[in-house]
């Protein structure tokens, strides 16, 4: 019999129902202990699952939802959390404006992690961003361009715990995923900038026709990924450079006055930190590349006026990109064959080429060192390139120049002694330690 | 099947003969020499010896033995039992003459790739009288296809690679070994002192210890030589980090455990084990990651806005690679020297692929 009578300390209370109310009621002195709702909200009654046992019940008398694990039910109904889940997914695909197969990819995806051993006993932050991960891998497996930085901006989770879920998600569940393709990446960026359309905050100088600006800047991301400066880097930055400098190019006249910060505050977008080196770095490139064109070539380009002329650059740069390939093999071969005319020609070839490889130290040191410089490429990716000039740290280290430890040599007693404390040093840390 | 390794085959007693003999360039010695460090295999030893010599074996043996049939893969090694070294075991048992894996880890991709290497291979050699497996077609599309996505209704999104490569099976022959040797960077091991201690004492009596049990349940030692780092736990177990060898790694262990004991604790020194080690080598030239992730899908993870380098989870030997764009390359997982070196040699092949002239 469920508990005591707290009034006439009688054990005799039985469980009665009063109109369909449940009441536990003491048969001595008619007190009641708990009675059941006469009314529960929808919430309730979906997700309570069964009649619980009288014992259980404590004032308020609420149905407590009783666990799948300690119910004699053959199939589980989705739990709470479960259900929130997935239409925290349906929510976050009709934001994203997703094809309806992606869509049902992340919500079968999504039900398949939820009941997995690893993710099922997690916190809810962490089944917050299971939610993103799904919605992530499904976009990528239909191709449809979504970064990562999105989705932990919609969803407001911690980018570090964002990818520990991912990087979990990916290993338990065995998915192969597709890279993200870096020029469908390019479009859906640039739909998020403001200066496509009209707009009172934006002088008419500034706008500009959004195909255009998408178009020239996917040439741009294309000549990036092909000089090295794609490989290893954020994806966003180099969007947000490439679509700066295709807009800049589009009118320099009045736009190259405009800086970095000055395009993504009027674009409405936030400055990637990285952005403003990816724009050096794209720039450098141009001028490489500019210095192949024979009508610049008098024209001592550096990174402020190329942008003037990246629309040439851009429509012959595969050409370029080949010529300047091929220029730089045949300045290798030349400064191999004769020493003192490689000297001019590198020369020359300085006026136009800001990189500067073929710098005439080539030629005077005659010794390996300049035939591995000779047949050092032009393009690199910027992080050898900035150790190009320091000495190459000796890749066969000097672990031999001793004798090679046996790992069972004696060890002196001192040695040891060297790492203990004296008594003296012991008692003051005491008394040290009893201070403070 | 009848494991091998107990037995001294009468070519493993040959092979002092071979390095005295001074067979060929440098490295072959150098070969042999990397090879005489593994001295737990003896198969994987004998078969580097054949790659690089082909030399004309007993008759007895059928002829062109199949140990030479693209077995520059550490596959064959795994299996001690190939009954193909012993001239007791006849062809045509109805045993297939390639190494059968024994790990359940091989994924029916890598088989099919290396059943498809070692057919190319037998191709080339001369005399054949076995039998080939039958299925030999490229079915790596199909495949690939069934280990990319566990989703159904979803078929693959991007374009098969041309060049099927494989990771444990080069195509090339070992003498053309890179050149290049990983050097270790970090070893883990672990010692249990086998009695329990007290932190406290041991904070308070050593000079080089911290211990912060709020932070973390363990007291951090520190000596200078060789430079390495240990975490003590009360209840007597050991983790030493920091070494660059494994001699090395022991000999710290040993100097802590030598601390611990003046401290008036019966330490001792049992079994001592190498849990993890580290290297690190330079290919010296840029690499196109996302190239690779594409050729390699099933093993490689290149995802730019979680990390810069490309995380290739090679499965024989079991070790995982980070690769940059600069060159670099990490190899971390290892429990021996060897495996590091083999995973290097398996990865260089195919990293040279993909580097660019630009």
């Amino acid at each position: 019999m469920p508990g005591r009578c707290p009034e006439c300390g009688s054990s005799e209370v039985v469980e009665d129902s009063h109109y369909s109310q449940d009441h536990l009621v003491c048969t001595e002195c008619g007190f009641l202990l708990t009675e059941g709702l006469l009314t529960t909200t929808r919430s309730e009654e979906t997700f309570s699952q069964g009649t619980p046992a009288p014992f259980f019940i404590r004032v308020p008398a609420v149905r407590k939802a009783v666990r799948y694990s300690e119910s004699t039910a053959e199939v589980k109904k989705p739990c709470r959390n479960q259900i929130q889940g997935q239409k925290r997914v349906h929510d976050l695909c009709r934001i994203l404006r997703v094809r309806p197969v992606v869509e049902d990819t992340a919500s079968e995806l999504y039900l398949k992690a939820y009941e997995h051993q690893s993710f099922l006993h997690v916190t809810l932050e962490k089944k917050e961003a299971l939610v993103g991960c799904c919605v992530h891998i499904s976009c990528r497996q239909h191709n449809w361009p979504l970064t990562l930085s999105t989705i932990c901006s919609l969803l407001h989770v911690e980018p570090t715990l964002f990818s520990t879920v991912y990087q979990h998600l990916l290993k338990e569940l065995r998915l192969d995923i597709p890279t993200l393709s870096l020029l469908d990446l390019v479009k859906t960026h640039c739909d998020g900038f403001n200066l496509f359309q009209n707009s009172a905050s934006i002088p008419s100088q500034f706008l500009e026709n959004k195909d255009k600006v998408v178009e020239r800047a996917m040439q741009l991301v294309e000549l990036a990924s092909e000089t090295w400066l794609v490989t290893g880097r954020h994806p966003v930055p180099i969007i947000t450079a490439a679509a700066y400098l295709a807009w800049q190019s589009l009118f320099p006249g009045h736009r190259l006055k405009c800086s970095l910060g000055k395009f993504c505050k009027l674009a409405g977008v936030r400055q990637p930190p990285p952005a403003s080196q990816r724009v050096k770095e794209m720039l450098d490139i141009l001028v490489t590349l500019a210095s192949q064109l024979a009508w610049l070539v008098p024209q001592q380009l550096d990174a402020k006026t190329v942008v003037k002329y990246t629309d040439d650059i851009l429509r012959h740069r595969t050409l370029l990109l080949r010529q300047t390939l091929s220029f730089a093999s045949t300045e290798n071969t030349n400064g191999h064959i004769d020493p003192s005319e490689g000297t001019e020609t590198s020369g020359e070839a300085e006026a136009g080429n800001s990189s500067g490889e073929m710098v005439p130290s080539v030629v005077e040191h005659l010794g390996d060192v300049s035939r591995r410089k000779r047949t050092m490429p032009i393009f690199l990716p910027p992080c050898l390139k900035q150790r190009k000039w320091k000495k190459a740290c000796p890749e066969a280290e000097t672990t031999l120049h001793t004798e090679p430890t046996t790992g069972e040599e004696e060890i002196s007693d001192s040695e040891i002694e060297q790492y203990l404390r004296t008594p003296e040093e012991v008692a003051a840390f005491k008394s040290a330690r009893a201070i403070l | 099947m009848k494991s091998f390794t107990g037995r001294k085959h009468k070519l493993t007693a040959a092979l002092p003969a071979f390095r005295a003999s001074g067979t060929g360039s440098p490295e072959v010695s150098l070969e042999l020499n990397r090879a005489f460090e593994v001295t737990k295999d003896t198969n994987y030893l004998l078969l580097r010896s054949y790659q690089l010599r082909t030399l004309a074996m007993d008759q007895s043996n059928n002829g062109l033995p199949p140990y030479a049939q693209g077995l520059s893969s550490p596959p064959g090694a795994m299996t001690p039992g190939l009954p193909m070294f012993s001239p007791m075991m006849p062809y045509g048992t109805g045993l297939t003459p390639q190494p059968i894996q024994s790990s359940n880890s091989i994924s029916l991709l890598e088989e099919q790739q290396r059943q498809q290497q070692q057919a190319a291979q037998q191709s080339t050699t001369t005399q054949l009288s076995t039998q080939v497996t039958s299925s030999q077609p490229p079915q790596l599309f199909h495949s690939q296809t069934m280990t990319t996505t566990t989703l159904p209704g979803i078929t693959s999104h991007y374009p098969s690679p041309m060049t099927p490569m494989t990771p444990i099976t080069p195509a090339t022959p070992a003498s053309e070994s890179s050149g290049i040797v990983p050097q270790l960077q970090n070893i883990v091991s672990t010692v249990n002192l086998g009695c329990k201690l007290d932190l406290k004492t041991i904070a308070l009596r050593a000079r080089n210890a911290e211990y912060n049990p709020k932070r973390f349940a363990a007291v951090i030692m520190r000596i200078r030589e060789p430079r390495t780092t240990a975490l003590i736990f009360s209840s007597g177990k050991m983790v030493c980090t920091g070494a660059k060898s494994e001699e090395q790694s022991r000999l710290a262990a040993r100097k802590y455990a030598r601390v611990v004991q003046k401290l008036g604790f019966p330490a001792k020194f049992l079994d001592f084990k190498i849990q993890n080690m580290v290297g690190s080598c330079d290919v010296k030239f840029p690499i196109r990651l996302e190239g690779l992730v594409l050729t390699h899908q099933q093993f490689s993870s290149y995802e730019p806005e979680l990390f810069p380098g490309l995380i290739y989870r090679m499965i024989k030997p079991r070790i995982v690679l980070l690769i940059f764009v600069s060159g670099k390359v990490v190899l971390t997982g290892a429990k021996v020297r060897a495996e590091i070196y083999e995973a290097f040699e398996n990865i260089y092949p195919i990293l040279k692929g993909f580097r660019k002239t630009t």
